[in-house]
């Protein structure tokens, strides 16, 4: 028996002991290779996946590490299927390459060739294929590259391609450390990604991970398409560069539904892209408008489908994901790994909050009884309405008010799903409102406020989201969210992860309806923030001034 | 040695040394030996075998070279390679693989008795140089002498004294031993797991005497192993005595856990191990068919009584004495170290069917997951059951196996993680508050308001939960956990639920009271529920008169709450009926007036009428009938058939005819009524 920090269970997850002395030898250990799913005080969950697992072959890792990192630090025996199994799996990557040969262009090649006869008889792969040129390589439509890893991955035979990309049309672009300097996991994230061609970068929101951007675009002085969720978010990127580069105004254009520049740095949207006109995508052409050297992809968690599809076309370029989350709702990840590339740097947000980063977040939840009119109500309406009613409850609403009385003085956000209930909570606080038909123009001014602390209040709908940098915040108070999912709960506290000055902690508050559905959705955002490892208070609205 | 013996037939001792690919010394050594055992004896013309053991050894499938004896006057070894070198490349080709596949064909249509010249085929040219043999029908065989010469002289191309080598390679002891006992520890743990679940739910016993396929699938997803993984787990609960066949409450036969399980469930897990492989050792069963076809293309079935074979307890026994010879920090090599093993055991048992190799390979299978070798290499406590030292094999054991724990860590995503195997008492408990969310050698708990409610329900506490928590965390427990046991306990039972025959309800409290609390009442089983409410286990009509006796003097309610006033039922009898009664001739004359003054109207009616309307059954007859009614402003009577499919007759005036539909006057309804053209069934004159 050994006395390792971690226990390998059989269902292949795998539990560290947070506070066992060796604890952060084995996390180093492991985290190549073991997805880290929850993180809760005591015990960690890491599960082991084949994607996490063809991500540390990507990154240079093999069976042997990943079974000797397990026996190492295991406490128990580690059961021999699992070790079995991660050989396995591990053996499959790579085992097919797509290299470039002189002669036949793009060829799929086999240092096994059983697994090549095998695949080569799938018939997914059957129209993607040329002529075969020897008994170990087949030729490969080179539009297919694309979707030929997707199917390969599909048959569990991931191929590492080898092909390499194209440079692209060069475009000096240097970073302009004036002031600032390329924090050490920035660095890191920026070279991991290099040396690895393409894949994805995965830091908290807050971490900076625009910068990552630059500094890969630095690496790449090659012109850059940068594909980012809304436009909000593509006006922050461009000032963004224009602050932290050497690019100017004039070299960065934005393409989106208000304006389309086709500059050597083009900052586009996924909408304009997914925009559908006649069955056809009318502004594909500008994936081809330039010989890009890098396309970026914003919160890779997001891309629509749509995108994945054009992104298959793409294959001979660089691309660089940044996300916070790796889990996508629709669970979708294969498509990310096999599509922009494999995880090239991963830091949990605990890791990169302890170097002081970003702000600690105390997360309250506040319970609210429903005043019994209400309570009836809500007994008796239909189950789609329910949610409505629990979440609109007028209760929410002085408890906002308290809310806002105590941090006074304190830049704080009001987030909600429904606009009428955050138009009361507007008129009641005299605050501005953003929701979906807030020009962009008055988005942008009133976040420009907020983040320059004219406004100390804002109350904001879903737009909000994603995406907007709001730095300042220090409160956000939750009254409503969209049926609690963990996507929206991790953009949520990203708006308040950014550092604080005189290092005060964010407040995450999350007014709930006790008895209700909502009550319910507000488990799932309690485990999700537990999960990842925040320090969680359930108080009663009643208990609310003795809270502080 | 026997085996060339054999090929020869009776030959001299010298002879027999020269063809046998060994060492001369142990050739001579060896039939020594089997003149000792007396299976060969010195006759006259030389050694030859007992005429019984050609027949014993034909009768045993396994080979050792494949000959076949020699003829009896085989010609000599010079001339039959002289034969085998005038060959064509086709015919010398189509001879070595006759004696490379048995020995044995058949000739199809090549002529026996053909010479060298005219021979055809590859076939005739073998036949025609006795190089193969005809035997009874058409096949042909390939004589022991012509095997000899293409094994250039000798029974067998490789040397027969060598003993197969074991691939070996080293591997630390200690994780040899690690891994067998996590093995070990995770077959208890499925076991236990499987019988705890069939305890609840029984999979039923297939006629056949087997486990359904889709009851094999469902314990593989329970217990997170692959189907063969699951069928071994199931097979070795059988010979452990474990499980067995039972019937259910309904009569139907199902597999049951049996009672020595109970036991077994509370020993430790080193015991419960030793337990198992010594079932598994001694049983007969090969749970590594399981899955595949038999010869018919049925596919076996878990536990199937066909399922065994007398072999697998010598394969198991043989394979785990072999990897003993390996030494301590040595295990069978990746790759080619079970080859080797199987190998190794062919040259021990040469004369097994060829099946044995396959019961060896699965005997070293099955005793991996077993957790008798671990890595390839047996352990200590492997080699003890090698030796049969089932005991000493769970003292050696236990060890390494996980120490049972009495605390787990409480987090605040609700979970709770024991970090090794709990102390029964305490899982028993937790298992009630918590569902498992993952096992091995931790297990994680998830709590939830279902699963806290679970607790509530089996009686406990708000506070008593609470308390247990404490006492098995070793951190503070977190504050929402804490929160949702109030939670759960607050609205646990805030709705009760409970069986009466009868409520009262009394505005005034006093009386209520007074009736619950009256001696004489009871009987009547009454409780108060609120001031206002009390509930009675009698039924109404015993409760009524008892409650007027008390003197009260109740109201019963219907179900709908209105007051329900009843008096005393008075009895009447009925009048005696004649046989006609006086309304049934009343009622017939007046319908016979009736009739009498329709007549006499329509009559009329029709006299009145221009033009003359005639009866209409077709449907165009009737649109007209209907549009010389309309013109003549007469009176009509048509078939209807009404919406709910009701056909009857209607006296009507008809208005106007458009759209499909008549507006007609009703006479009998007094009013102008619409109806459908395709329902009427037919008109006639009024």
């Amino acid at each position: 028996m050994n006395d390792g920090p971690l226990i390998v269970q059989s269902d292949k997850t795998l539990l560290l002991e947070v506070d066992h002395p060796s604890a952060a030898q084995a996390r180093k250990a492991i985290a190549p290779f073991a997805e880290l799913e929850r993180s809760p005080e005591h015990i960690h969950t890491y599960r082991l996946t084949p994607l996490g697992l063809w991500n540390a072959r990507a990154a240079g890792h093999d069976a042997e590490q990943v079974v000797d990192a397990l026996l190492t630090w295991s406490r128990y025996a580690v059961p021999h299927a699992l070790l079995v199994d991660v050989a396995e799996t591990m053996g499959r990557y790579g085992r097919l390459r797509l290299e470039k040969h002189p002669v036949h262009g793009l060829v799929l090649s086999s240092t096994d060739r059983a697994v090549l006869e095998e695949v080569l008889r799938a018939k997914k792969v059957a129209g993607m294929l040329g002529n075969r040129i020897d008994d170990d390589s087949v030729a490969v439509h080179p539009s297919e590259r694309g979707n030929l890893k997707q199917a390969l991955l599909k048959l569990g035979w991931p191929a590492e391609d080898f092909a390499g990309y194209v440079d692209g049309e060069a475009h000096a672009i240097d970073l302009a450390e004036d002031g600032w300097t390329l924090r050490p996991y920035q660095r890191e994230a920026a070279e991991s990604f290099w040396e690895g061609g393409s894949g994805v970068v995965v830091l908290p929101c807050g971490a900076g991970k625009t910068i990552v951007g630059a500094a890969s675009m630095a690496h790449a002085g090659a012109t850059t398409l940068i594909l980012v969720t809304n436009t909000v978010s593509a006006r922050q990127w461009k000032d963004e560069l224009v602050a932290r580069t050497s690019l100017t105004p004039d070299e960065i254009g934005e393409y989106s539904g208000a304006v389309k520049e086709i500059r050597p740095v083009t900052i586009a949207t996924y909408q304009v892209l997914t925009t559908k006109r006649k069955g056809v995508y009318p502004h594909l052409e500008l994936l081809d408008a330039r010989d890009w050297g890098l396309i970026v992809y914003d919160e890779v968690h997001l891309l629509p489908a749509p995108i994945f599809r054009m992104t298959a076309d793409l294959q001979a370029r660089r691309r660089l994901g940044l996300t916070a989350t790796l889990v996508r709702e629709d669970g979708r990840e294969g498509e990310v790994f096999s599509l922009i590339g494999p995880k090239r740097y991963d830091a949990p947000w605990k890791d990169i909050e302890a170097q002081g980063w970003i702000a600690p977040a105390d997360c309250v939840e506040v319970r609210v009884t429903l005043p019994d009119g209400e309570r009836l109500a809500y007994a008796t309406s239909d189950p789609d309405t329910r949610y409505r009613l629990a979440s609109c409850t007028h209760a929410k609403v002085d408890v906002v008010r308290d809310l806002v009385a105590q941090h006074a003085g304190q830049p704080t956000l009001v987030i909600g799903q429904y606009i009428d209930q955050l138009d009361e909570i507007a008129a009641m606080l005299d605050a501005p409102v953003i929701k979906g038909e807030t020009p962009v123009r008055e988005r942008q001014r009133l976040f420009d406020a907020f983040r320059s602390g004219e406004v100390g209040l804002l109350v904001v709908s879903k737009v909000a989201n994603f995406s907007v940098d709001l730095p300042s915040a220090e409160v956000a108070i939750q009254v409503s969210g969209s049926f609690g999912s963990r996507q929206e709960e991790a953009q949520r506290l990203g708006r308040l992860l950014r550092p604080k000055t005189e290092g005060r902690s964010a407040h995450f508050y999350t007014i709930v309806s006790r008895d209700t559905v909502d009550a319910d959705f507000a488990q799932n955002r309690q485990r999700f923030l537990a999960e990842q490892g925040y320090a969680y208070r359930i108080i009663d609205a009643g208990d609310l001034s003795g809270a502080e | 040695m026997l085996d060339a013996l054999l090929v020869a037939g009776q030959t001299t001792s010298d002879d027999l040394i020269s063809i046998v690919a060994a060492d001369p010394a142990r050739t001579a050594a060896a039939l020594d030996r089997l003149l000792d055992l007396a299976l060969a004896w010195e006759a006259p013309g030389g050694i030859r075998a007992l005429t019984g053991v050609a027949d014993a050894l034909r009768a045993m499938p396994g080979v050792v070279s494949g000959l076949r004896p020699a003829s009896p006057e085989p010609a000599p070894p010079d001339e039959v390679a002289a034969r085998i070198a005038e060959l064509s490349p086709a015919a010398a080709a189509l001879l070595r693989h006759v004696d490379a596949h048995g020995g044995e064909g058949t000739t199809g249509s090549a002529r026996r008795t053909v010479s060298p010249a005219e021979a055809r085929t590859p076939a005739e040219e073998l036949l025609s140089r006795r190089l193969l043999v005809p035997r009874e029908g058409d096949t042909v065989v390939v004589p022991g002498e012509v095997g000899l010469a293409l094994r250039g002289g000798r029974t067998t191309t490789e040397p027969v004294d060598e003993v197969p080598t074991l691939a070996t390679s080293s591997r630390d002891a200690a994780l040899v031993a690690r891994t067998a006992a996590g093995a070990a520890f995770d077959v208890v743990r499925r076991v236990e797991l499987l019988l705890d679940h069939w305890g609840v739910q029984p999979p039923s016993v297939l006629r056949s005497g087997g486990l359904a396929v889709r009851d094999l699938k469902l314990v593989a997803r329970e217990l997170h192993v692959d189907e063969p993984g699951a069928a071994l787990i199931v097979e070795v609960a059988l010979p452990a005595g474990l499980v067995a066949e039972g019937a259910q409450p309904d009569g139907s036969p199902a597999w049951l856990p049996t009672d020595e399980f109970d036991v077994w469930s509370g020993r430790p897990i080193a015991e419960r191990w030793s337990r198992l492989v010594g079932g598994w050792l001694a049983s007969s069963r090969v749970p590594s068919l399981v899955g595949s076809r038999d010869p018919a293309g049925k596919s076996w079935n878990a536990l199937a009584p066909e399922l065994s074979s007398g072999l697998a307890e010598e394969a198991r026994r043989l394979a785990l004495r072999v990897l003993a010879e390996v030494p301590e920090g040595e295990v069978l090599a990746a790759g080619t170290g079970v080859a080797s093993l199987v190998q190794r055991i062919g040259w021990l048992r040469p004369r097994r069917p060829a099946v044995f190799t396959d019961l060896v390979t699965w005997a070293l299978d099955e005793a991996a997951v077993l957790g008798v070798t671990g890595a390839g290499g047996l352990p200590p406590s492997g080699r003890l059951v090698a030796d049969g030292d089932l005991s000493g094999a769970a003292a050696a054991i236990d060890d390494h196996l996980p120490r049972p724990v009495e605390h787990v860590l409480l987090q605040a995503d609700l979970t709770a993680v024991a970090p090794g195997p709990l102390e029964s008492e305490v899982a028993r408990r937790l298992h009630l508050l918590a569902d498992v969310e993952s096992r091995g050698g931790a297990t994680v708990y998830r709590f939830s308001a279902g699963s806290l409610r679970r607790g509530f329900d089996a009686g406990w506490s708000a506070l008593e939960v609470r308390d247990f928590l404490t006492s098995v965390s070793q951190t503070p427990v977190p504050q929402p956990l804490e929160f949702l046991v109030d939670d759960v306990a607050r609205t646990f039972g805030s709705v009760r639920v409970g069986h009466a025959e009868a409520f009262l309800r009394a505005d005034d409290e006093a009386a209520l009271a007074a009736l619950v609390h009256d001696p004489r009442a009871r009987t009547l089983g009454l409780r108060l529920l609120a001031p206002t409410v009390a509930i009675s286990t009698s039924p109404i009509d015993v409760l009524l008169p008892r409650l007027r006796e008390l003197g009260a003097a109740p109201v019963v309610e219907a179900a709908d709450g209105t007051v329900r006033v009843s008096r005393p039922d008075l009895q009447r009898a009925r009048p005696r009926r004649g046989r006609r009664p006086a309304g049934a001739l009343e009622a017939r004359q007046a319908a016979q007036v009736q009739a009498v003054a329709t007549a006499i109207r329509a009559g009329d009616r029709a006299g009145a009428s221009r033009p003359t309307l005639t009866d209409a059954t077709t449907p165009s007859g009737a649109l007209a009938a209907l549009r010389e009614a309309i013109e003549s402003g007469s009176t009509v009577v048509i078939g209807y058939v009404d919406n709910h499919g009701a056909s009857g007759e209607r006296v009507v005036e008809p208005r106007r005819l458009d759209g499909g539909r008549l507006s007609a006057y009703d006479l009998r309804a007094d009013d102008v009524r619409e109806f459908a053209v395709h329902r009427i069934t037919g008109v006639r004159r009024g």
